[in-house]
């Protein structure tokens, strides 16, 4: 491409979104799983959420980890749709602002970012528990396990995590397919693994609370109250999020007609298969007793296979730390990407300030951006941290929060924006307006239901801060906070919130 | 006669931007100023997909190749050019074989705080594997008038002579004088003897790479009387190359290592350490590519470089 015409094309459409990046098909259908598997990083999603999640449902959660995906499917047709339509690094940010205009645009990537930059922060000290445990394990000094827990020094690991993931992708520094098959296969392997020692312990009698499976636990219906059920479906849409990838890569893939449709199916079979092995395996061998090893016991929350790796695997655990040190590294780096992409899209259409949208001339990545993310995790960690009993718990709630409140506004962007054409055929009809409409009204009633009962301060890990329960307060203030913003942005560079950068509707 | 800038939108784009000028002018070359980008990772992006980003960075590329295209002066004719690749020296190669270029025209620094050339990781890569001779940038060059003299770094190893020729006939298109530098590095021992030696190993190699009868060209008669043998001493290479004294208009020449693949540069450690203490740019020729280019070309001249 010569400067000439890309010159041209950015003048000609500057109200518009400019043209798709040309590139040439590389993935063929394994590669597109292991994309999808390692978007989603099952051995980190796994520790982080199925603790929380069992505080909320107990033995259903083999039910509620299916029933999650039912929304997440539906909105994810609706971001293949956007995606098709409107390909742009700002994703729910400039589908919102075309679909609802700026203001509900800019909390939409408001709600992108920030769920984003919390996952960065858990990811973290996700990475930086199993870290100090795996010393411990190569070391055989279980002493070293608690340096984790000692606060001044876990804040400063964490922060140090950060710095490097945010560093290497400053360096626009990435993970190479091969690193990637590898840890996709590692963590599946010892994910599997795991599976099988808890079951053998279960049937050789030696399990910590050993618990026969009924078919109930399947039964989301019989989870005790809707509280809980909605907790537990926005704390699952958590664990497939980043499965979306799949179905929107599209040039990318070898055959763009097939390849992401398979590949999305034979993610989530992967993923369901996975879930469902290591969350029977769990439950069968520790139970939801809420002491020693038990899945419901709070201690154990923040971080499952912390506790439970050890018992089950004896000394084979330490790939069980490898497994979700080696993932939730990668995985703290290529997220790192996504707040940066959103943010150089608000900052160049003129929704936030100017230096969001610079570009690093060395390294050709979004750098203020990047740096400004990593900024935002590290205190997001530092006040959680203080603030929280069970920091890790209760970000990962508030996450879930987060992600139901985006992909909500996302998936009804999609209805709107394509109001006109949901009755022009079958396909449509499904794709563009009902999926995505019941998927975006399911999501944004567990989130406002999730936010309602969260004020408890009994809530989650049971931190509270004047009376309200912490993740009320870290997810409605992280909106709140997006409000403001927004109203000082309005102020500021007003031709943003007048309409007059990403223009509405076709 | 086309050179390839490897361009950035920082110093080093622009110290390469400032040589490329300098070079283009004295061989009335056309530029193409290349900004290579990275392809978007697939395997990478978590959370959001990579289609869009493409956009913002071809766009952003192609405002800051604007802006350099207006820092050439009219009297070079230069194009730019917007490339990806998985790594930025593998486009900056591609990108040579697309255009058929005769030199690459790089800046050296990986930031300014260290002393003149600090070879970047791009500049590094590609000093291994170009097949082209690479220019490179020290830090803060501004200079763009075309060169005054084309010093020649002359070794022992097999390939002294077809680098000899293509500095001989580089400086005699290029209608500047020339000189031999030979580097010694002395721990005690004799010196002036070990000095006379090279000096004199300097100029019989001289003597065998000029045209066989001068007199029949006035250009290289005028360059045999231009040429100079220099021999520096130090107890290093750094030192030896820090006690010459060099023009601000001077390039050196020098051979690429003979570990290099065949036809691709691979820089020696003494070629290395004279990078570090060089304070004029440094054109690093490939170990064959004399050979190759006159298997192309019936003429007896050794590269397209030298060429009328």
């Amino acid at each position: 491409m010569s400067t000439e015409q890309a010159t041209s094309t950015a003048h000609t459409e500057q109200h518009g979104l400019s043209e798709k990046g040309l590139k040439a098909g590389s993935v063929g259908l394994i590669g597109a799983v292991v994309i999808g598997v390692s978007c989603i990083a099952p051995a980190y999603t796994l520790t982080a959420a199925l603790g929380p999640t069992v505080s909320q449902v107990g033995v259903h959660l083999p039910a509620i980890f299916l029933v999650g995906f039912i929304p997440m499917l539906l909105v994810a047709f609706g971001y293949r749709e956007l995606n098709n339509a409107m390909p742009d690094a700002g994703t729910s940010f400039t589908w919102a602002s075309r679909a609802f205009g700026p203001w509900i645009g800019w909390m939409g990537g408001w709600g992108l970012v920030a769920a984003t930059i919390i996952v960065l922060s858990n990811l973290a000290a996700v990475a930086v528990d199993f870290f100090y445990l795996m010393l411990a394990q190569v070391f055989g000094n279980p002493e070293l396990a608690d340096l984790s827990s000692n606060l001044p020094l876990n804040i400063a690991t964490t922060l140090v995590f950060i710095a490097l993931a945010c560093w290497v992708s400053y360096r626009g520094m990435e993970t190479t397919k091969t690193v990637q098959y590898v840890l996709v296969a590692f963590q599946l392997l010892v994910l599997g693994w795991f599976a099988v020692a808890a079951f053998s312990h279960v049937a050789n009698g030696t399990a910590f609370d050993a618990t026969a499976i009924a078919p109930d636990w399947f039964n989301p219906f019989a989870v005790e109250s809707f509280s809980a059920f909605a907790a537990g479906v926005s704390l699952s849409i958590f664990i497939y999020w980043g499965w979306d990838v799949t179905l929107t890569m599209n040039e990318e893939t070898k055959n763009p007609e097939k390849t992401p449709g398979r590949a999305a199916t034979v993610t989530v079979l992967v993923i369901v298969v996975i879930y469902m092995t290591v969350a029977l395996a769990t439950l069968a061998f520790a139970g939801v007793g809420t002491e020693g090893l038990g899945a419901g016991n709070p201690e154990n929350q923040g971080s499952i296979f912390a506790v439970l790796a050890g018992p089950v695997m004896g000394p084979f655990a330490i790939l069980m730390s490898l497994a979700i040190l080696s993932s939730s590294a990668a995985s703290l780096q290529s997220t790192f990407v996504s707040p940066a992409r959103t943010l150089l899209s608000m900052g160049h259409y003129k929704a936030l300030p100017h230096k969001f949208g610079k570009i690093s001339p060395s390294y050709k990545s979004p750098s203020y951006a990047t740096l400004a993310s990593a900024a935002a995790a590290a205190v997001f960690y530092v006040v959680t941290r203080t603030l929280s009993e069970n920091a890790l718990w209760d970000t990962i709630t508030a996450l879930g929060m987060m992600i139901c409140f985006y992909y909500g506004i996302t998936a009804l962007a999609c209805v709107w924006f394509f109001r006109a054409q949901a009755f022009s055929g079958a396909h449509s009809f499904f794709f563009k307006f009902l999926a995505p409409l019941l998927g975006g009204v399911i999501l944004l009633v567990m989130f406002v239901k999730t936010a309602y009962d969260s004020m408890d301060p009994a809530y989650g890990s049971g931190s509270s801060v004047g009376g309200l329960g912490l993740v009320f307060i870290l997810g409605m203030g992280v909106i709140l906070l997006g409000v403001v913003v927004m109203l000082v942005m309005a102020k500021l560079r007003p031709e943003f919130f007048k309409g007059q950068v990403l223009t509405r509707g076709n | 006669m086309r050179y390839v800038v490897g361009y950035t939108a920082n110093a080093r784009g622009r110290d390469a931007l400032n040589l490329a000028v300098s070079l283009a002018r004295g061989r009335g070359a056309a530029l193409d100023l290349v900004m290579a980008i990275p392809d978007a990772g697939v395997f990478n992006a978590a959370h959001a997909p990579a289609a869009g980003y493409d956009s913002y960075l071809h766009r952003q590329a192609s405002e800051w190749l604007d802006e350099a295209l207006a820092l050439v002066p009219a009297d070079v004719p230069a194009k730019a050019h917007i490339r990806s690749g998985e790594s930025d020296a593998q486009t900056l190669i591609d990108a040579c074989d697309e255009f058929q270029a005769d030199m690459l025209i790089i800046g050296a620094t990986s930031s300014g705080l260290f002393k003149r050339f600090t070879v970047g990781s791009v500049a590094g890569a590609l000093l291994h594997a170009a097949t082209v001779p690479v220019a490179l940038a020290p830090h803060g060059y501004h200079r763009r008038e075309a060169l005054t003299r084309l010093s020649c770094g002359l070794g022992d190893r097999p390939g002294a002579e077809e680098l000899l020729q293509v500095a001989v006939s580089m400086a005699k298109h290029r209608e500047v004088p020339m000189r031999v530098v030979s580097l010694l590095t002395l721990d005690g021992g004799d010196s002036e003897a070990a000095a006379d030696a090279a000096r004199d190993y300097a100029a019989q190699r001289v003597a065998a790479a000029l045209p066989g009868d001068p007199s029949g060209d006035r250009a290289a008669a005028q360059l045999a009387d231009k040429i100079e043998v220099v021999v520096a001493h130090g107890g290093s290479v750094e030192e030896a190359v820090d006690r010459l004294d060099w023009e601000d208009g001077e390039v050196l020449l020098i051979g690429s290592s003979r570990l290099a693949r065949s036809s691709s540069i691979f820089l020696g450690s003494t070629a290395n350490r004279i990078l570090r203490a060089l304070p004029v740019p440094m054109i690093v020729v490939p170990s064959d590519y004399e050979f190759k280019q006159a298997n192309h070309s019936t003429s007896n001249e050794p590269s397209r470089e030298a060429q009328a």
